[in-house]
């Protein structure tokens, strides 16, 4: 009986998380170009979605660049955190405390913040400056993640390594990444979301020729969002659902 | 590091500066800036997206705690995180949308309702407190569960079993044994959703129908339609302060608990 | 892996300076990109096009941007008057825009840009009342009107400080552009009694909020309750009696453009009469081309919504740029007023 009220919680919770996904889905094929209520069946935004092509280009940027800083965001936190938590720095305090500055300032003026930078140090305004933005207001979040975890930890299995004889990068790789594994894997995705959605600093920091996707959105939302990004935002929940179903069958072979 | 430190310390120099119409700051410097923010009006929105932010957090809090806990005892971990993480991969604003057409006054919502004759008359769910906070704790929600999800998973069970042998009750068990260990997950997840939650500000303006005004509207405004990036500075700063001040406390009083 | 890096790498290296681009950054859903798409195809002139929800992020944008990287933008009348006056926009060469003589008189000889030194007109539109015949039996027809209770926890209002005291000025017989700090506490206190009335404000997507009758009336641009019109036949707009707000948008070129050849090229594509036509068929905004309107069906040329009689017209008046004090006068007024919900 507990375990039956145990899956359903469990259930629940991923039900309210995807109706509104649910939602979506349907009113991708809602014949009503502003309505938000239903009309009946129409392949249309389908079809336009497929002779967009400004919105592809600007969904492939957007992946491309969430990837990026996400690996780069990800690998930084993590070499600064194991470092903070081997060498017990003194200033480790004092460091948390300001990289805890950057997820509280606002978005806006973060972004109005790097701007002025990029601008006083001549970066132009491109795929760069939305790189190194990325960057920085990923890796307080990749710190706080990963540092929650390596707090369990004992730092003396890494020492004992060293003293058995592994080199630092072994004793890195072998023993303490695959403990830090899901907090690692945690941060790349939360990092990867947040790049892969952010608006408000996307937006100070962008150039015109590198288009991303929340930025094409963000402008269709004066005229009306059209069901042609549900159509998308359709495309992309399903790749994604299949992606983890593979990966999945996947390290059930291996495993 | 650097990229996180100088454009910080950018903010910080010009909430000194004043503010001239031509350029965007300018000298000389002063500190009128912080002066007009001691003001009842800055109190109030503060005051306003406090309250709204604390009752996300503990909304997020209450839904995520027992979910973790479930996650940890399942067999498909990987899995299953991920599954939390795909939805928020489709555009926030589209399923803010989504979020629209489901609690509008002809939406899903109303309408399943309705049908099964659990109301007479549609409900006025769409521009409230209700479907902000929804909006909210549902944008805010994988925030809360994987901290706490990363702490929690490497908690020793066996000291559960360790306490039921010494003869705990379940709620000691829980209040003095589990809880404890899991602090750390809490507020890093506290954390991640309640600053969040002070500075969003499209959200509640979308599904709250703008009527009212939160940190955020102001400091867009001070940045935007006023246009003294001074005053907007100072506004952020003063913010980051008091946040800090909050957070300092709740460490604090979280140590007390642990030891 | 490498591949990637290098293939991030060349993304990135996708230099401004290349010829044959134009950097146009310009209001959301004003632009189609069929028109984008046409414009390229004819001149073999690539588009790069961004956008923007709000004059101010705009301004602020190039303000804080070193070096201008755009070529064409499309601010509002009030902010061509605003950046004009601070040099951020160049001097327009009408001998090199043939298409220019396609334009109306009304918005060739205007006040905010006399002589059309730096902008050019291309869409224009106004802030009315709209309302749903299903709902609404006795349509209001002024301002003042909406003050009735009868409106109670009904009315979807716009989201802009300018646009809201412009009505209640109105309502009390000033002019919308008035500096006056009187008029303008005057003008708060009568909205402090609108309250109650006010079911949400929006500003975006309104077109879903109209059509799907979640506000029966309020304020709204014209072109947006033409839009909603098409979708939902019950929707009606009308110019009120006691005054309305006319808003243009104008073709304008930053100073110092990287491509000014190419700017002018696509501003005077803008302004053929064929290209015009497809704007407003497209978008649905009302446009400022004499002779694209010649070539508009007659249903749309002579729908009252998107384009009034001149007597109508003659009750707008054009949105003006007020001044640093007076902005940060209203915008004062409207957080207060936001903190009494």
């Amino acid at each position: 009986m507990k375990s039956l009220v145990q899956k359903l919680y469990l259930s629940l919770v991923y039900c309210i998380l995807y109706f509104p996904i649910l939602v979506l889905i349907i009113y991708s094929v809602n014949d009503a170009r502003f309505s938000l209520q239903w009309h009946g069946f129409s392949g249309q935004w389908y079809r336009e979605l497929f002779q967009d092509r400004g919105l592809w280009s600007a969904f492939f940027h957007s992946i491309g660049l969430g990837l990026a800083a996400s690996f780069i965001a990800t690998s930084v936190g993590l070499l600064a955190c194991v470092h903070l938590f081997l060498h017990r720095h003194p200033y480790r305090r004092s460091l948390f405390a300001m990289l805890l500055l950057l997820v509280i300032i606002p978005d806006l003026v973060l972004g109005v913040a790097l701007l002025i930078f990029f601008n006083v140090t001549a970066v132009p305004l491109g795929f760069f400056s939305l790189l190194i933005a990325h960057i920085t207001f990923c890796i307080p979040f990749v710190l706080l993640t990963i540092n929650t975890r390596i707090h369990t930890l004992d730092a003396n299995i890494y020492y004992s390594a060293l003293d058995l004889g592994a080199s630092r990068h072994t004793a890195l790789a072998k023993i303490l990444l695959p403990l830090l594994w899901p907090a690692v894997l945690s941060a790349f995705l939360l990092c990867f979301t947040l790049s892969f959605d952010d608006v408000i600093i996307s937006y100070f920091v962008a150039g015109p020729d590198f288009n991303i996707l929340p930025l094409t959105i963000y402008s269709l939302v004066r005229a009306g969002v059209t069901p042609e990004l549900n159509a998308l935002c359709t495309i992309t929940f399903l790749i994604s659902m299949m992606l983890v179903i593979v990966s999945h069958r996947l390290s059930r072979k291996t495993s | 590091m650097l990229f996180c430190f100088v454009p910080l310390a950018m903010v910080v120099v010009a909430s000194f500066l004043s503010k001239d119409s031509n350029h965007l700051v300018s000298l000389p410097f002063t500190l009128t800036n912080y002066a007009e923010l001691f003001s009842p009006l800055f109190a109030k929105v503060f005051i306003r997206s406090l309250l709204i932010a604390l009752f996300t957090t503990l909304c997020c809090l209450l839904i995520a705690y027992p979910f973790s806990y479930l996650l940890t005892k399942s067999k498909h971990q990987s899995v299953l995180l991920i599954l939390i993480i795909i939805p928020f991969w489709t555009s926030s604003l589209v399923r803010t949308y989504s979020l629209i057409a489901i609690l509008k006054f002809n939406g899903i919502l109303n309408t399943l309702l309705l049908k099964i004759h659990v109301i007479d008359h549609p409900l006025s769910l769409l521009y409230s407190n209700f479907a902000v906070l929804t909006g909210l704790v549902y944008n805010l929600l994988p925030f809360m569960i994987l901290p706490i999800f990363t702490n929690m998973e490497r908690f020793d069970f066996r000291l559960i079993e360790a306490a039921k042998d010494l003869g705990a009750s379940r709620l000691a068990i829980f209040f003095r044994v589990f809880l404890p260990n899991t602090a750390g997950g809490i507020i890093s997840g506290c954390l991640l959703v309640l600053l969040p939650a002070m500075t969003l500000f499209y959200i509640p303006n979308v599904l709250g129908g703008a009527r009212s005004i939160l940190l955020g509207n102001m400091i867009q405004n001070q940045f935007l339609v006023l246009e003294n990036w001074p005053q907007g500075a100072a506004t952020s700063l003063l913010l980051t302060v008091l946040l800090f001040i909050l957070l300092f406390f709740f460490r604090r009083y979280n140590r007390e608990i642990v030891h | 892996m490498y591949k990637l890096i290098f293939l991030l790498f060349s993304l990135g290296c996708n230099t401004l300076l290349a010829s044959n681009v134009v950097n146009v950054y310009a209001w959301g859903g004003e632009l189609p990109k069929e028109v984008i798409q046409q414009f390229e195809h004819e001149t073999g002139i690539t588009v790069n096009f961004s956008t923007y929800d709000s004059n101010e992020t705009m301004y602020a944008k190039l303000k804080a941007g070193r070096r201008n990287v755009y070529d064409v933008i499309l601010p509002s009348a009030y902010y061509v008057e605003r950046m004009q006056k601070q040099n951020m926009l160049a001097k327009i060469d009408h001998s090199k825009l043939t298409n220019l003589i396609n334009l109306e008189p009304l918005f060739l000889h205007n006040e905010y840009d006399p002589g059309n030194q730096v902008s050019v007109p291309l869409i224009w539109g106004a802030t009315g009342i709209f309302y749903n015949q299903d709902w609404v039996k006795t349509p209001p027809h002024a301002w003042n009107q909406l003050w009735d209770k009868r409106w109670r926890q009904q009315l979807l209002f716009l989201d802009d400080a300018r646009e809201v005291f412009s009505i209640a000025l109105m309502s009390l017989g000033y002019l919308p552009n008035d500096l006056d700090p009187e008029h303008i506490k005057a003008a708060f206190q009568k909205l402090r009694t609108l309250i109650p009335n006010i079911k949400l404000f929006a500003s975006d997507s309104i077109q879903a909020i109209i059509i799907d009758e979640d506000a029966i009336a309020g304020v709204a641009w014209n072109g947006d309750a033409f839009k909603a019109h098409a979708e939902n036949k019950q929707i009606n707009f009308v110019y009120p009696v006691d005054g309305f707000v006319i808003w243009v948008d104008c073709l304008a070129i930053p100073a110092n453009p990287p491509h000014p050849q190419e700017a002018y090229q696509f501003i005077n594509f803008m302004l053929r009469a064929d290209t015009a036509v497809q704007i407003a068929l497209i978008e649905g905004h009302a446009i400022t081309n004499a002779a694209g309107k010649a070539l508009l069906p007659a249903a749309i040329r002579t729908n009252p919504m998107v384009y009034p009689p001149p007597e109508t017209l003659k009750r707008g008046h054009f949105q003006r740029d007020v001044g640093d004090e007076t902005i940060a006068l209203y915008n004062q007024y409207w957080e207060q007023l936001k903190l009494a919900f």
